[in-house]
């Protein structure tokens, strides 16, 4: 399936290449996009899924909007 | 009417003069020295003498291009609001800025910090003038700098829990303009327990966020949690602390009109890198 992802500050350098178009197994949950992005779970703070927080068992569906964000607290 | 409501209506009215808006729409206007006349003749606050000549359809010029974004009885409002600011840092003294020229009456703010040379790059109250000495000075000087009829509380200390329950008692809002995690949630907590809505922003690098957080609500403190932060590898550039403390405002002024919070429960997530903005739903 297709879907589009956004990764947020620190989390940005795993940003894939075709975001908007991203190639990913069907039925995979969020915390299996985060594993095949390379990304350190307990680097992921919120998650976004069509924009609305979520946990990472969420399974994402085709076409869905993924945002991880990881802690940001500068001023 | 009472004698002395009379003589300061008689007396405003003789001091204000006709104006018109770029639009041609005509208003009475109360120049800042006829100000200045009313708060000595009558004993007042300069902050209540320019409520209440906003009550009686007179605006001070100062305000007169917050119109109508604000109408006379919103900035009257905003005049007689009482707002909590915790940090007078990046966020903090844009914020800040922003609150006193708009016009909000009073406010409570803190931070023990001195500026220093890494404060430069973003932080409005630092300068070649305000470096080594306390955020909590500089904040008053520019406050009675840009806008006299505020009157400002600035703490040179950083607040702790029971500090920020004292201070949240009573108050409209709070602003949470700290720097790092380890206190926000405190402060979310207080801001709850005080049953006072809470502004919160925090950026790192190109990105960061705004998100109001409502008595009860979940907040973003709750979900980062403490510890180490994005911001410790990408640093706080000005355009992200500056769109994010405007946005702030944005959002705190309007809850002090009595708008409803647009951002309730949500969070404004931002990124400078390639321009985005999204709103997110996270209670």
């Amino acid at each position: 399936m297709i879907i589009s992802v956004k990764c947020f500050a620190t989390l940005a350098k795993f940003q894939p290449k075709d975001s908007d178009g991203f190639e990913l197994g069907d039925g995979t949950s969020v915390a299996g996009l985060i594993e095949v992005l390379g990304i350190d779970p307990a680097e992921v703070k919120i998650i976004f899924l069509n924009g609305k927080h979520r946990a990472p068992e969420a399974i994402i569906a085709p076409g869905d909007r993924v945002g991880l964000f990881p802690a940001v607290g500068g001023g | 009417m009472v004698p002395e409501r009379e003589a300061f209506a008689r007396r405003s009215e003789a001091l204000a003069l006709d104006a018109r808006r770029p639009d041609g729409v005509a208003y009475r206007s109360l120049p800042e020295d006829g100000g200045a006349v009313l708060a000595r003749e009558f004993g007042l606050a300069l902050r209540e003498v320019q409520a209440r000549c906003l009550d009686a359809g007179i605006v001070p010029e100062r305000y007169a291009r917050n119109l109508t974004t604000h109408s006379l009885s919103e900035q009257a409002r905003l005049l007689r609001s009482r707002v909590v600011v915790v940090g007078l840092g990046g966020l903090g003294g844009h914020v800040l800025e922003i609150l006193c020229r708009m016009g909000v009456g009073r406010i409570s703010a803190a931070d023990g910090d001195l500026f220093e040379q890494s404060n430069l790059n973003r932080q409005l109250l630092s300068s070649s003038l305000t470096l080594e000495r306390t955020k909590a000075t500089a904040a008053l000087e520019r406050a009675r700098l840009i806008n006299p009829a505020v009157e400002l509380l600035a703490d040179g200390v950083f607040w702790d829990f029971e500090d920020m329950e004292t201070v949240l008692a009573g108050a409209d809002l709070a602003v949470d303009a700290m720097g790092g995690l380890d206190d926000r949630p405190a402060l979310q907590r207080a801001a709850a327990g005080a049953g006072v809505p809470l502004v919160t922003a925090a950026i790192a690098g190109m990105s960061g966020y705004v998100a109001t957080v409502l008595p009860g609500q979940v907040g973003p403190a709750t979900l980062f949690g403490t510890g180490a932060a994005a911001e410790d590898s990408l640093g706080s550039p000005a355009p992200s602390v500056a769109v994010a403390a405007s946005l702030q405002c944005a959002e705190a002024l309007g809850i002090l009109c009595g708008w409803a919070p647009t951002l309730a429960g949500k969070m404004l997530i931002f990124d400078l890198a390639d321009m985005t903005f999204e709103t997110m739903q996270i209670a």
